[in-house]
């Protein structure tokens, strides 16, 4: 009956209390698109990178991830063969990687030649996914010697497909190697860093010219089910290779996972803004209505409504409000963000090669999680309740014969 | 049977400057069923009187005995609760809530007192149409006129049948047909359920109608007679 009579009581100025529902609403919605834009656009960077650039994880020598060193090798079968006992690994790709100069008839440029395995490559990165058809694919089987540069690199070297190019390097035993290839495939991601420095060949095309061992790679390169289990597993690998560098993508890279932690903090200072303003709203619109019903209330308290229950109808007409404004806020995020989970929001209009060039996609496909709008809600409601203290002590110093005869 | 007892009941307003004695010295006995106007003129102590014996306003000495309770000794917490079970108000300017329907209204003290819904919506039912407003049980107080409203008021207070009714000036909003209408319902509410009309007045008409008229004067009963 108290419900009743709150839910009632909060339609009776339906100017004020829209407002509320409004600025409830509002905040609601600005506050969950913003951060499920935010998450989505991180989670997309940071997925792109782990995508193309990083893997999950990264095993190699300890000296190689210090300095690149071409004799800081290991063995792929003393790797592969602890590695199998591991059943939540997906795909391990083992690649050579070699510093060197890559030229053409036009122009040099420094690259890093990553020589793989096709097959397990594309099992671990998406690069061959970002070849467009029409320039070329990822080392195709019948091709000898091939090469897959970026598009920069294309660009720099003034190379189109097909063309030869000639990568040179230095040997494990010190000398100077050329080699000619051909381009095969040019991909373009949305890291223009990774793009400019890296170009991907055959394993066994490079091998022979390494003087390398038998069966060496520089880095295996590890692609896991999801971040969760990467974050896991990262620690059992290292167990199980006390002697090599092993490397989640937090690791990897450091910036990226420290802007994922401060995303949440960004998106807490904005709902606390938000929750701040709310509650100055709330205790403002809940003394005006109270103010309005002094007489009413002291009536109420005349004819034996208790203090516990008058504080309890204001509480009630105070969390309907919220809870109101919340459902309203959130229907209006999901309706807004739905349409766009899918295709994704488009950012190039707005930013250029710039956020590319620290690895931030340009399309964001926003993350909603259930979970977040569940505690954005209870916050909301929190703070009505909290906000609501104060108007209600205050209907409670209502003197019931005073309050009448005003 | 003896319904309220004041014994010596004084109250004192100190202002800066003079101690105004609202009510002085008031010895009365209401038994149950009477029907008993309170006049006098203007600040003459009416409404003080009402609101301590209706446990609103506390004496500044003196007794109320409410069913062989002294309700001066009554904390706050324990007053507003027996005024929810024992008392019912009518105020001069109705005071219903008026985002209820005249039957929300009259059914809230009785679902504050938690009792049953099927007996709430039968009693209701009932004391709606003795006031003549059958019809009107689900109108809103806006929708209804004064004398409507009141008599609504009316029957929100007689509806838990309380031990008595205590009403402030009911008729001074009205106009002298409707007051009277009024009167005749109260009255006649009162033969039938028995209850005990205790109301302030400085209206004639009110007075030639109640059965017992005490008429104060400075805070003093000055008269006390039964008709
Ligand atoms: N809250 C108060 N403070 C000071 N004096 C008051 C207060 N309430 C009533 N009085 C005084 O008490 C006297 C009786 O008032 P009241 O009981 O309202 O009389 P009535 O209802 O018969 O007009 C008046 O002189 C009035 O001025
Ligand atoms: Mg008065």
């Amino acid at each position: 009956m108290l419900t009743k009579l709150a839910w009632k009581n909060i339609w009776r100025n339906r100017t004020r209390s829209g407002v509320v529902l409004g600025a409830v609403a509002i905040g609601l919605f600005a506050g969950t698109y913003l951060s499920a834009f935010m998450n989505g656009w991180m989670l997309g960077s940071v997925q792109a990178d782990i995508d193309t650039n990083l893997s999950h994880i990264q095993i190699s020598d300890t000296a190689f991830s210090a300095n690149n060193d071409i004799g800081a090798y290991f063995l792929q079968t003393n790797v592969a063969e602890k590695l199998a006992n591991t059943p939540s690994l997906k795909e391990i790709s083992f690649r050579l990687i070699l510093n060197g100069m890559l030229s053409s008839a036009n122009n040099s440029v420094g690259m890093t030649a990553n020589g793989v395995v096709p097959e397990d490559e594309q099992r671990v990165s998406t690069i061959w996914k970002m070849i467009p058809d029409s320039l070329g694919a990822f080392l195709p089987e019948d091709t000898r010697a091939a090469i897959v540069i970026s598009e920069k690199t294309a660009e720099k070297l003034k190379v189109r497909l097909r063309s030869k190019i000639v990568f040179s390097f230095q040997t494990a035993a010190g000398e100077m190697q050329t080699m000619a290839f051909r381009v095969c495939g040019i991909f373009k991601t949305s890291n223009s860093a990774f793009d400019e420095g890296q170009a991907f060949v055959r394993y066994d095309d490079i091998f022979p010219l390494t003087a390398l061992p038998e069966n060496s790679a520089h880095k295996a390169y590890i692609r896991v089910a999801d971040l969760e289990t990467c974050e896991k597993i990262t620690p059992e690998l290292k167990t199980l290779f006390p002697d090599l560098s092993v490397q989640n993508w937090k690791e990897l890279n450091p910036m990226f996972a420290m802007s994922l932690e401060y995303m949440d903090l960004y998106a807490m200072i904005i709902i606390g803004i938000f929750l701040f303003a709310l509650a100055f709203g709330i205790i403002n619109t809940m003394l005006m209505a109270i103010l309005e019903r002094t007489r009413e209330i002291g009536m109420l308290a005349a004819i034996g409504m208790n203090r516990s229950r008058i504080f309890r109808m204001i509480m009630f007409e105070t969390v309907f409000l919220t809870l109101l404004g919340s459902v309203a806020g959130i229907a209006l995020a999901i309706a807004a963000l739905i349409p766009s989970l899918h295709s994704g929001i488009d950012l190039t209009f707005m930013m250029s090669d710039s956020f590319e060039d620290y690895g931030f996609s340009s399309i964001v496909y926003p993350v909603i999680s259930a979970e977040m709008f569940v505690e954005i809600v209870i916050l909301v409601i929190l703070t009505g309740i909290l906000a609501a203290i104060y108007p209600a002590r205050k209907a409670l110093k209502l003197n019931p014969i005073e309050a009448i005869r005003s | 049977m003896r319904i309220i007892e004041t014994k010596n009941l004084v109250k004192v307003y100190t202002g800066s400057t003079v101690e105004v004695r609202a009510v002085d010295s008031v010895d009365l006995v209401i038994e149950q069923g009477e029907f008993t106007a309170i006049v006098g003129p203007s600040g003459s102590g009416k409404t003080t009187l009402l609101n301590m014996v209706g446990g609103l306003d506390q004496p500044t000495s003196g007794e109320i005995i409410v069913d062989n309770v002294d309700i001066t000794q009554l904390n706050q917490k324990q007053l507003v609760d027996f005024r929810l079970k024992n008392i019912g108000f009518v105020f001069q300017s109705y005071n219903l809530i008026p985002v209820l329907t005249a039957a929300e209204n009259v059914s809230f003290i009785m679902e504050l007192q938690g009792r049953v819904k099927s007996e709430i919506d039968t009693r209701t039912k009932e004391i709606l149409s003795d006031v003549g407003l059958g019809d009107r049980l689900t109108s809103r107080p806006f929708q209804l006129s004064g004398g409507q409203q009141q008599r609504v008021a009316v029957a929100r207070a007689m509806a838990s049948r309380p031990k008595f009714i205590i009403a402030d000036e009911p008729t001074a909003n009205l106009d002298s047909k409707t007051t009277e209408k009024l009167l005749d319902m109260m009255l006649e509410l009162n033969e039938k359920e028995n209850i005990t009309f205790l109301f302030s007045t400085h209206d004639q008409r009110v007075v030639n109608k109640a059965r017992r008229v005490i008429v104060l004067e400075d805070g003093r009963i000055v008269s006390d007679e039964r008709k």
